[in-house]
């Protein structure tokens, strides 16, 4: 048992590597060398009122019952755990240099997860979100075969078809499946036999992503675990995704026929179709009468959706099948080659996709657990994965610890890579295309930096990438951030919180009835607005709950396109992206710049800038690692100390070794626990009467 | 008496024009020590709990440095003996953060953390004597990372004989050598030790450990669940 470890550990340039340590723990019956030592009792510890001094070094020979303790303390904080007999024992020797004991540990998987959690506690990036773009879910609908049995076909929800029939709707009307189609709910009706002519007609077989490794290539042969040898361990995929309802596995899957078109580009559909005379019918009703048939084509409940003046005037125009116009817009726009423009799902609704666990404490590779996870939860997954990357990259490299808030490098995986290459685009447009943005124009992660050599089934090879774009800016880029953040004013208190160690409390303040729209100047708010409103307007270019980048060159921040109607309302997509509220003479203000256009314009790339000049970001840093470390808030008493930590760190380069160096050698960190054992009492100390004082 | 009364009232006023006099503060030496105290002076807080993290490596490291998931296998066995349920079900219980529900660290211990400390101890601790000590054939002991030594012949144990022994168990769990810890521990866990074996010669039902096992093993639970284990 002693020194056996997994086997199957991360490869690649992951700088997350296994814990426990690759250490064999050399397990010795150690005679209690201790007993030959002095059992010293400590000299009587000076005050720390006075210069900082470092840590006595433990002298050769002469440990202690508090240099034991010391050491155990560093040991939990550098390696992540208890010492172990043999660490101990070179601990007891007389060679053992401390200090090159410390600076040996400010490096390695260990020290790097110590640090990351500091931050991880305070920003809590993990996704309590779920996340599905319009072009790029798929769902699972099973039907009655032409033979009788089962078979699944796979479809996106609204997506445009040239029959009117199924246009808007799964591929196969009612008629023909006996089936009303739901993609958020089982579908009702009772299954009937499809006919073969139908369903050969309206669906084809595809070799997808999530089941070949090779799907790029035109007839791909390398099923996961059947020719797809190796994959990474964490890549797993359900089993329902792997096998057929009669259990055999899955070699291709059945989707609709529109979906399964591969060009990157279609056009938009318009059918000068008119409104149909009769009222439809309702879900409910359709569900209370099974049988009853309806005069909408095909039995459909709903009538096919009608053409959007968009749509009708820009008839034929190009649009880009990766946006989420290509599903309501097009009949030509499909999920890629592969799939691979689109997530695969088990079911309708939020069915499993792939198994990963909720809980990994220690890292990847050393999960507690492990579960079916839905497609929804996919790509908030690995958008927390990135935020830990990234963080770890910063300490193992000892990055100039700004980059926290201005880097523009990140590290990508598989799901990500295709995340930011084409499902990330999804997320545009709405109410953007009146502004003339149909597909993002200036993204937070340009998809041309996406290294091209990551395929999504990828998911332990991570690889740098040096820059996202001329908007990137360290954490406050990232979909997580972004995702768990979700409002500019939760964005920007969270860079006030955990970047400058400021937290926003309301003066004592009469709440008079006011309708001032400005929270910086309304009585009682504008103690923590004034502030916060400032800080929010940096986020005012990425919308909210989104991380889609509203450009300048189409969303100026005073829109003079924009004008009130008679009741003094915006119109539905000027009301969507500007606060009728902020109105003057150059129009609306862009939503959430109002507490300051000059941060509108900077964006996040701006926040970052000016949070990291201030003198706070540095300070809040030290207090932070200062505070973990010694296990206890800083106090006044601390100030000393704190001060030349921050002096240290900012003459390093805000390096983060330097200032986990200052901690672990302080005197402050070698008594910041207070236990004493009664071997390590001092003796009392000599009484001076007053005449030999004199 | 006229004289005074127009003297007195001259020097008065002579008395008022003079400028006032200033007595200069003089500093005074440092004050004679009756005694020295020494005083630290660094801010006090109790003792904090081992980061849960910490505590899962410090407890995979003891298990052999195994992976979670295979040193829940492990510890739960199948001998039917329900030491252990999973981490799954210890996670929140243990202190860990739930980053997703934005549920913070725990920082100090509660009933249930210490239940939990309890059960992970008695599974380790068990699993522990059945590698180390019942193995057949024996692990070489290098290869032990818990009871790194062998035992004596039953019913032999006495002090000489269980107090190097015990050290080894004490660095292992506690990280220093019991000869420094204070002096009633090592005669208290000596004293468990002979009442786990005298009472476990007539348990009922029987156990598979012997009577030296099922002492050490209780010598082992006493130091996986002290509170130097779990707090620094």
């Amino acid at each position: 048992m002693c020194g056996r470890l997994r086997t199957e550990n991360l490869s690649g340039p992951d700088l997350v590597s296994l814990m426990p340590l690759r250490v064999r723990t050399r397990c010795t019956l150690l005679l209690p060398v201790a007993l030959a030592l002095a059992v010293g009792l400590g000299a009587p510890r000076a005050s720390t009122a006075g210069p900082v001094s470092a840590a006595p070094v433990p002298s050769p020979g002469a440990r202690t019952l508090d240099d034991y303790r010391h050491f155990r303390v560093a040991s939990i904080d550098l390696l992540g755990r208890a010492p172990t007999r043999a660490e101990l024992a070179q601990f007891e020797r007389a060679d053992f240099d401390w200090n090159r004991w410390v600076e040996s540990h400010l490096q390695g998987p260990a020290y790097v997860e110590r640090l990351t959690r500091i931050y991880m506690d305070a920003l809590r990036l993990e996704p309590n979100v779920t996340f599905t773009a319009g072009p790029s879910q798929l769902y699972r609908q099973e039907i009655t075969g032409p033979d009788g049995k089962p078979t699944t076909v796979l479809y996106r929800a609204g997506q445009r078809r040239v029959r009117e029939a199924t246009d808007g709707e799964f591929c196969l009307s009612p008629d023909e499946t006996g089936l009303v189609v739901r993609p958020q709910a089982t579908a009702i009706g009772t299954p009937k036999k499809t006919p073969k002519k139908a369903l050969d007609a309206y669906t084809v077989s595809v070799r997808p992503w999530w089941l070949y490794r090779d799907y790029a290539s035109p007839h791909p042969t390398q099923r996961y675990l059947d020719g797809f040898t190796h994959p990474d361990a964490e890549y797993r995929p359900v089993d329902a995704l792997l096998k057929e309802p009669d259990g055999t596995p899955t070699t291709s899957v059945r989707i609709c026929r529109e979906e399964a078109q591969e060009p990157a580009s279609g056009h938009i559909y318009a059918t000068a179709r008119a409104k149909p005379p009769t009222a439809p019918m309702t879900v409910s009703s359709v569900a209370a009468s099974p049988g009853a048939t309806t005069a909408l084509p095909g039995g459909r409940v709903k009538p096919a959706p009608l053409d959007t003046p968009y749509a009708t005037k820009h008839k034929g125009e190009p649009v880009a099948c990766d946006t989420r116009e290509a599903v309501s817009m097009s009949v030509d726009c499909g999920c890629g080659h592969g799939l691979d423009r689109c997530m695969p799902n088990s079911g309708p609704g939020d069915a499993p996709a792939f198994q990963y666990p909720n809980h990994m404490p220690l890292g990847p590779g050393l999960p507690l657990d492990d579960a079916n996870q839905s497609a929804f939860r996919w790509y908030p997954y690995w958008w927390s994965r990135e935020a830990v990357h990234f963080l770890d990259y910063l300490f193992a490299d000892d990055r100039d610890f700004r980059e926290v808030l201005t880097g523009k490098e990140t590290w990508v995986n598989g799901p990500l890579a295709q995340f930011y290459k084409t499902i990330q685009r999804g997320s545009c447009c709405g109410p953007e295309g009146a502004f003339g943005m149909h597909a993002e124009t200036e993204p937070l992660f340009d998809p041309a930096r996406v290294p091209a050599d990551l395929a999504p089934q990828d998911v332990e090879k991570w690889e740098l990438v040096p820059d996202r774009g001329a908007h990137a800016a360290g954490l406050l880029t990232m979909p997580m951030y972004l995702e768990k953040y979700a409002s500019a004013r939760a964005r920007g208190a969270a860079i006030y919180n955990d970047f400058l160690c400021k937290s926003f409390s309301a003066g004592q303040a009469e709440l008079a009835a006011s309708d001032e729209p400005d929270l910086t100047k309304r009585p009682g708010c504008q103690t923590c607005h004034a502030t916060l409103e400032p800080l929010a307007a940096y986020f005012a270019r990425i919308e909210p709950a989104s991380f889609v980048y509203l450009p300048e060159s189409l969303f100026p921040v005073k829109a003079k396109t924009c004008k009130k109607d008679k009741a003094g309302k915006l119109n539905g997509s000027c009301n969507a992206l500007y606060d009728a509220a902020f109105y003057d003479v150059d129009g609306p203000t862009l939503r959430g710049a109002h507490g300051s256009l000059p941060h509108a314009d900077s964006g996040a790339a701006g926040a970052g800038a000016d949070i990291t000049r201030m003198p706070e970001f540095a300070s809040c840093a030290v207090q932070r690692v200062a505070s973990s470390f010694l296990g206890r808030p800083t106090t006044s008493d601390d100030a000393v100390l704190l001060e030349k930590l921050t002096v240290d760190f900012v003459q390093s380069g805000y390096r983060m070794r330097s200032l986990v160096r200052g901690v672990a050698l302080s005197d402050e960190y070698r008594r910041a626990n207070n236990d004493r054992g009664a071997s390590s009492v001092s003796p009392p100390p000599p009484v001076v009467s007053p005449k030999d004082a004199r | 008496m006229r004289r005074l009364g127009l003297v007195l009232p001259l020097a008065l006023a002579a008395c008022a024009a003079a400028t006032p006099e200033h007595i200069q503060p003089v500093l005074g030496g440092p004050l004679a020590p009756v005694s020295v105290v020494a005083m630290d002076t660094a801010p006090k807080e109790d003792l904090r709990m081992v980061p849960p993290e910490v505590y899962m490596r410090t407890y995979m490291q003891l298990f052999g440095g195994l992976a979670p998931l295979d040193a829940q296998k492990a510890a739960r066995g199948n001998d039917g003996s329900q030491l252990f349920d999973n981490w799954d079900a210890y996670v929140s219980a243990l202190g860990f953060p739930d980053y997703r529900t934005d549920i913070p660290r725990q920082t100090q211990t509660n009933a249930l953390m210490v239940a939990t400390f309890e059960r992970l101890g008695v599974a380790l601790c068990d699993r522990s004597i059945e590698h180390d000590l019942k193995a057949k054939p024996a692990h070489p002991v290098r290869d032990r990372v818990v009871f790194a030594f062998d035992l004596p012949r039953p019913g032999t144990m006495d002090a000489t004989a269980f107090s190097p022994r015990f050290d080894v168990l004490h660095r292992t769990f506690l990280g220093y050598p019991a000869a420094l810890a204070p002096a009633t521990r090592v005669p208290r866990f000596l004293q468990l030790y002979r009442d786990i074996a005298s009472t476990h010669k007539t348990a009922d039902p029987k156990s598979r450990l012997s009577p030296d096992e099922a002492a050490w093993a209780a010598v082992c639970y006493g130091l996986v669940r002290h509170p130097e284990f779990h707090l620094y």
